[in-house]
């Protein structure tokens, strides 16, 4: 375990949660997606799921989130089992969802994506002040159609977006997906920061190299199984061994 | 995946509501008794008892079938030869092809020694061939496709009250003579409308009239504001409108808010008297039509139609009358003929002159089974007329009947 | 020429009715996914509604326009509240059968008691006029209409744009999914939002009861027009269902100048183009890759 507790920042004011995942299997129909996964997330810990596709990483994630209902097993956060509750009352409990095609609004405006949601922890919360500031793309252009901003700008947005919220743990799908490199780089210097502000992220990623520039931990899944849990220093010293193992 | 299949549902609805699905059926053996076949008479009513034209005629034209049946035997008492009368009724919702179905069942199951009313043409038409085929009675009162008595006619089949001709010559003619000389006419584009169209023009036209324009609407309509725009564009004396039901409705109200109201004179190609009652005589100002029978023209009809008003609480329309006329007649060839065998109670009926409460200066002609009467040109009354609830139209004119009706047509062939 | 203004005012007067009518059926789509069929019924039952007062009570139409709306948004509360939240968890497929067996028994509970006459209603006695410009003339009534329905769609647009409750609908009707996940409570705007799409069917029935027939049936073919209009808008496009809806009007206007009696043909021509060239239609969003 890593000594996130340590860095926390002046932001850094909610409750030190953690998410405990136990026992958790999913199904689409008949088909059984998710197999006992039990998987653990510390407070201000970022932990990648890494997998080849259909792995189940990113239902892994929206079952979390109560987005995919037909599961068995507990998911709980900070140490209430979140049992059947819906989507939304997980978000208002912390958890801040950024879904793999980053889910901007068309019909509404930058500035409107950013204030749609509650804040759900206003000692967490980002201002629209300290948003603009970290991110001023989206002042700039704040009264443009979300879904006019560049791939890279929308994933700032989507990570903003819950920032504003309060939310105390990420669910970043595929973050880095489709992104030129420069801007992979600012993604990772974004996950650091929130980092350090005792904010946890679960991120789903199958670019290892990016994974492991920002990562405390690591789980492998395969055809719905956690098969392994690794720290990043053995992560980054099997990296080929990883990439072979995932086909890329 | 959701938007576009709801998409594609969205799009099968639309394109299923615009098909309409009609079919036919195939006739059955005939059957036949002794004097009265399996002991007692049965009439069916065949007609619309839950759509559009529930209301003109539908489950009421029963109680005046049953009055026929009351006087009958009041009339002949132990002399009657049909002792046991049974009266039945369904419901063909306006479909020639559950009007076939039912046809058959009445004829089959029932043992229906005649079947009444069916409005709606094709759905007549249906029922004729079951007549045909089984050799029972069919007498229409609801319908008003003059095919009836034309190239589909046949030996079993009678037509009662009305056709289009008849609608159209009454008046058609009789708006020419009083100065509406030059028509446009609206009609829906479907059998009836053409049929009305085509009967309309040929009355016009012969009573030295002429029909500029004659635009087609589709059927059902809602909005006529632009079709009332393009038939006033050639200034007309007189709109004629062939729509009927909730269509008519629709048209009289965008007429009377429409600027041609105050110039154009309206004329309606069938209209019943429930239409004026449901909408009140306001939206009608001074409009006219043909009627084949008014309750409160005379002091006989005024008598029927009080017996009638003390079992149903309304006043009758043209099609309850002639729902009785048609009844009694048929029981009294029945009586005539000493049995109800088809083929003798045709013979009684054929060439028959017949007064009584519905028909004046009646005949069922012998060679296409047209029942042509004296008919009405009226108008509807204005407020301050209007004495009692029904008292709604104004007889104009008395259209004899052999001005009225077309002579008898080469293309029937008995 | 003179014709063809004529045509295109009366056009427009109509398809300020048909955007009203469609407007609920959008937003019905937009935020629940339902495809409302009953919606032709609850047209219908405003209608009957506004004739049923002032048969009863001598309420005319001034009355009826926010009593009748009002009892329907209550009615389409209860609809979805007793009815057709049970089923949203389901195929939409459910709910569209769902909402036609209300139809069918919305129709027959009117025929049964009101029969099938048309029943009586007059215009209001302020808007019996005409208005005419040169050889052009509208009815007071239809441009009342029109101007009544395209107020109501500015309202609803600023609603719709200027507030937050606006922001959280608009957000639903894009992707209800996403919004729960970002920790809007979707289900409670559910109920008021299906209420709110109900009124303006009842209130557009209130609007047509002066001009048009009165029974059971008359929403059996307007539904069929409004889907046109809302597919050719594009589905659960709020502004899609507004511009359609004027171009549905304008399409048959000119289409009874022009065409005859394919003048409601072309309206679903119109929509077969419109799919085949765009099939989310005009303002819908495209299909997501996934």
């Amino acid at each position: 375990m890593s000594d996130h507790v340590a860095q926390g920042s002046p932001n850094a004011k909610g409750s030190q949660h953690v998410l405990e995942v136990a026992g958790l299997s999913a199904w689409y129909g008949e088909a059984k997606v998710l197999s006992d996964v039990d998987l653990r997330v510390e407070p201000g810990e970022v932990v990648t799921l890494v997998g080849r596709n259909g792995a189940g990483k990113t239902t892994l994630l929206r079952s979390v989130m109560g987005l995919h209902r037909h599961v068995e097993g507990t998911v709980s956060w900070g140490g209430s089992d979140l049992g059947r509750s819906s989507p939304d009352k997980r978000a208002r409990a912390g958890l801040g969802w950024v879904p793999d095609d980053r889910g901007i609004y068309a019909t509404l405006t930058v500035a409107e994506n950013l204030t749609l949601p509650p804040v759900t922890s206003k000692a967490d919360a980002w201002s629209l002040e300290q948003v603009y500031e970290q991110f001023p793309v989206l002042h700039e252009r704040r009264d443009f159609p979300g879904t006019k901003l560049s791939g890279g700008e929308q994933q700032m947005l989507a990570i903003a977006r819950v920032l504003r919220m309060g939310s105390r743990l990420l669910l970043l799908d595929e973050p880095s997906e489709g992104l030129a490199p420069v801007i992979v780089q600012r993604i990772g210097e974004i996950i650091r920061q929130i980092k350090a502000q005792g904010v946890s992220v679960l991120l789903v990623e199958q670019n290892v190299t990016f994974a492991s520039t920002v990562a405390d931990r690591h789980y492998l899944l395969a055809q719905g199984r956690v098969v392994e849990s690794l720290d990043n220093d053995s992560f980054q010293s099997r990296t080929t061994e990883l990439l072979e193992y995932l086909g890329m | 995946m959701q938007r576009k299949k709801t998409l594609a549902l969205m799009a099968t609805a639309v394109s299923g509501s615009l098909v309409l699905a009609a079919c036919g059926g195939g006739g059955g053996p005939a059957s036949s008794g002794g004097k009265i076949s399996d002991g007692k008479v049965v009439l069916g009513l065949l007609n619309d008892q839950s759509g559009v034209y529930k209301d003109l005629s539908g489950p009421n034209s029963k109680v005046a079938i049953e009055m026929a049946v009351a006087d009958y035997k009041a009339k002949y008492g132990d002399k009657a030869v049909a002792k046991d009368i049974e009266v039945v009724q369904a419901d063909h919702q306006n479909k020639p092809d559950i009007a076939n179905t039912k046809a058959q069942e009445m004829y089959d199951r029932d043992k229906a020694d005649i079947i009444l009313d069916v409005p709606t043409s094709s759905a007549a038409l249906a029922v004729a061939t079951q007549a045909k085929a089984k050799k029972k009675l069919f007498i229409d009162i609801g319908a008003g496709t003059t095919a009836l008595t034309g190239a589909q006619c046949n030996k079993y089949t009678f037509h009662w009250a009305y056709d289009t001709y008849m609608l159209a010559s009454g008046n058609g003619a009789a708006t020419v003579e009083s100065g509406g000389k030059n028509w446009s006419i609206v009609y829906p584009d479907y059998a009836f409308g053409q049929d009305m169209t085509k009967s309309y023009s040929a009355a016009v036209e012969r009573a030295g009239g002429k029909v500029q324009q004659k635009i087609a609407t589709p059927f059902p309509n809602d909005n006529y504001a632009t079709f009332i725009t393009k038939a006033a564009a050639s200034k007309p004396d007189v709109i004629g409108i062939m729509a009927a039901g909730g269509d008519l409705v629709n048209f009289i109200k965008q007429f009377n808010q429409s600027g041609v109201a105050s110039t154009t004179k309206l004329a309606v190609g069938l209209m019943f008297i429930t239409d004026v009652h449901s909408l009140g005589v306001d939206q009608f100002k001074g409009t006219t039509f043909t009627d084949a029978w008014y309750w409160n023209f005379d002091a006989q009809n005024r008598a029927w139609a009080d017996k009638f008003m003390a079992k149903t609480k309304v006043r009758p329309s043209f099609a309850h009358a002639g729902n009785y006329s048609a009844a009694m007649n048929y029981l009294e060839a029945v009586q005539a003929a000493g049995t109800d065998k088809s083929d003798d109670v045709v013979k009684q009926l054929e060439g028959k002159k017949i007064n009584d409460m519905f028909l004046r200066n009646g005949e069922v002609r012998a060679a296409d089974h047209n029942v042509v009467h004296d008919v009405y040109q009226v108008k509807v009354k204005s407020k301050d007329q209007v004495k009692e609830e029904w008292d709604l139209e104004q007889v104009v004119k008395t259209i004899p009947a052999n001005e009225a009706y077309a002579p008898a047509s080469p293309d029937c062939k008995m | 020429m003179t014709a063809f203004i004529q045509y295109t005012l009366q056009g427009l007067a109509l398809g300020g009715f048909y955007a009203l009518a469609a407007l609920g059926l959008a937003v019905i789509f937009g935020v629940l996914g339902v495809v409302n069929f009953s919606h032709g019924a609850c047209y219908m039952l405003g209608a009957v509604g506004a004739a049923v007062l002032l048969d009863a009570t001598g309420l005319g139409f001034w009355a009826a326009l926010p009593i009748v709306t009002v009892a329907m948004f209550v009615f389409g509360v209860l609809m979805e509240r007793l009815l057709v939240r049970w089923l949203l968890r389901l195929d939409p497929l459910y709910n569209f059968l769902l909402t036609f067996g209300i139809t069918l028994f919305l129709v027959d509970l009117v025929k049964r008691r009101y029969g099938v006459s048309s029943l009586a209603y007059e215009l209001p006695a302020g808007l019996k006029g005409r208005v005419d410009i040169g050889s052009v003339s509208l009815s007071s009534y239809q441009i009342f209409v029109a101007a009544f329905s395209v107020v109501l769609c500015l309202a609803v647009w600023v609603l719709l744009t200027r507030t937050r409750i606006g922001m959280i609908v608009r957000a639903a009707t894009e992707d209800a999914e996403r919004s729960r996940a970002l920790g809007i409570n979707v289900g409670r705007w559910v109920t008021p939002v299906f209420g709110f799409g109900i009124a303006l069917a009842g209130l557009a029935g209130v609007l047509r009861a002066p001009t048009g027939s009165v029974n059971a049936d008359m929403g059996s073919f307007f539904i069929i027009i409004l889907f046109a209009v809302v597919v050719i808008g594009g589905l659960g496009s709020i502004l899609g269902a507004v511009v359609a809806g004027f171009l549905v009007g304008l399409v048959e206007a000119y289409g009874q100048g022009y065409a005859g009696s394919f003048s409601q043909v072309l309206i679903f021509v119109l929509m077969a183009v419109v799919i085949l060239v765009r099939p989310s239609g005009l303002f819908g969003r495209e299909e997501a890759a996934s």
